[in-house]
């Protein structure tokens, strides 16, 4: 769905900080969602987390940098890192363009998917958020 | 409430917004990226109407202005426009500024937003006797900035003036669209380029301004405040209140070339005259290895905490991390290595004297630009 000028497409998983993610069938792909690529506006530098590194829901596991501000990536669910996307080491400028496809960051295994994802927005949920912050 | 200038209609349909010196203005219409590289590139232009303009009158207008900035100013020409500092008593930078020296009982100062206050209350407090006047005219006018090798360009058909007839840091009293304006050949980006100031333009009646900057926007792509920052700090000038402030001198500033030798006393040359030489530190800029440095962070080597970043970006040219920071005297030296704290990692990176580009490559020295 476009919701004021912000794409958030349907089926995936959404952090109130702005992560999707979306289930691959066995791991799950993450990435930030358009509208946190453009309020970063531009971005330069990617700091994913190594691949075997172990991460946990909600809590910082990278950082994505524009030229004007750091901005902290949290992971959506627990597990094991099993791929980054290299890409952006040499094309920050995906996450921009192409945030839910091509600018995609990690790739995580799992640990506790069917309790976590309950704790996960959809598209309709992460929209009613983003309604509520733009208000302010 | 924060105030806007005269072509806030335009920035609230195209542009990101942000405060800024108490005025709402663009941050960036498309990427902070894409409009830097246009500027270094081709041309942009920069809604600066948020600056101060201060014009000064009177017959004792060139001996007040003498006892109060560190350059000299009885010789400049008329139709110059110069560079140079307000300090206070302690040879402080209260602000940095432009002067246009129109005649010798007429001049006409560009301020920084910000300190346009202090600045009018410092200039009054320099007892400017009854043969003088000071006049605010910022809400009364438009400042546009067109800044890169197609600068000219992408004015020429606006202006009355030959443009290639005006040389790096002068002036001229021209029409623009038909209106009153000053056109000046000045910047803030590094790139050869003009500052407009429109007169006798209010917020009750924008369209002049308007029309003037649509009719840029034709040929040169509307900038904002990001690209601005990123601009200037790749050029390697300081931004009053980040880079230099009341507490910094010139010598300190690496901006001592301002002072002219042997002019009389200002405002602050007792204590110039008096201040320790070399200076125990200096702003310097470095360039990283990876990561972008911001305000703040340390710079260490071997012996320690050595400097701070004052200010930092992303350069779009370099593709690289680029500061100013104020660096200890002994480890300023250009080429020294040292480490920048990024957050929780060392960066190893490299004291250079900006700017940071390549100077046969970018800015109006370079080898292409006839002027």
């Amino acid at each position: 769905m476009d919701f004021q000028g912000y794409k958030i497409p349907e089926g995936l998983m959404y952090t109130k900080e702005h992560e999707w993610a979306k289930d691959e069938g066995g791991l799950i792909r993450v990435g930030i969602t358009d509208y946190a690529a453009k309020t970063l506006n531009d971005v330069v530098y990617v700091t994913s987390p190594k691949v075997g590194d172990k991460v946990s829901q909600f809590s910082a596991m990278g950082t994505v940098e524009s030229i004007k501000a750091v901005s902290e990536l949290y992971s959506p669910l627990s597990g094991t890192v099993a791929n980054v996307n290299q890409q952006l080491d040499s094309h920050p400028e995906l996450v921009n363009k192409s945030p839910y496809d091509e600018g995609w960051l990690v790739e995580v295994k799992p640990s506790d998917y069917p309790t976590e994802r309950k704790l996960l927005l959809d598209a309709k949920a992460y929209a009613d958020h983003l309604g509520s912050l733009l208000k302010k | 409430m924060p105030r806007t200038t005269q072509l806030f209609s335009y920035h609230r349909k195209h542009a990101q917004l942000t405060e800024f010196a108490g005025y709402e203005m663009p941050l960036w219409y498309t990427t902070t990226s894409e409009e830097h590289l246009a500027v270094r590139n081709s041309s942009g232009i920069f809604d600066v109407s948020h600056m101060g303009r201060v014009e000064i009158k009177g017959t004792a207008a060139t001996s007040f202005l003498e006892g109060v900035v560190p350059t000299a100013v009885k010789t400049q020409p008329p139709g110059k426009a110069f560079y140079t500092l307000l300090l206070n008593e302690r040879g402080g930078i209260i602000d940095d500024l432009i002067i246009m020296r129109l005649s010798d009982e007429h001049y006409v100062l560009v301020v920084n937003a910000a300190n346009k206050e202090a600045d009018l209350s410092h200039l009054r407090s320099c007892s400017p006797g009854p043969n003088l006047e000071i006049a605010d005219f910022t809400s009364a006018s438009v400042m546009i900035a067109v800044q890169g090798p197609k600068a000219a360009a992408s004015l020429q058909p606006l202006a009355d003036l030959d443009l290639s007839q005006l040389k790096r840091f002068r002036f001229s009293e021209t029409r623009v669209l038909g209106n009153r304006a000053l056109v000046s050949r000045t910047g803030y980006t590094g790139e050869d380029g003009f500052e407009v100031i429109l007169f006798d333009s209010t917020n009750d009646n924008p369209e002049k301004a308007l029309r003037v900057w649509e009719g840029l926007a034709h040929s040169s792509s509307p900038c904002g405040l990001g690209a601005r920052d990123s601009l200037r700090l790749e050029a390697g000038f300081p931004l009053h209140g980040v880079d230099i402030d009341p507490r910094t001198n010139p010598f300190e500033a690496d901006l001592s070339w301002v002072i002219s030798a042997g002019k009389g006393d200002y405002v602050g040359s007792k204590a110039l005259s008096e201040s320790k030489s070399p200076p125990d530190f200096v702003r310097r800029g470095i360039v990283l290895g990876r990561g972008i440095p911001r305000h703040g962070f340390d710079v260490l080597s071997d012996s320690g905490k050595v400097g701070v970043v004052t200010s930092g970006t992303f350069s779009p040219i370099l593709r690289r991390g680029i500061a100013l920071g104020r660096m200890d005297q002994n480890s300023s030296g250009l080429g020294a290595k040292v480490r920048v704290m990024v957050r929780d990692s060392e960066v190893e990176s490299t004291v250079v004297k900006p700017p940071f580009y390549d100077e046969q490559a970018y800015g109006w020295r370079r080898r292409s630009n006839d002027n």
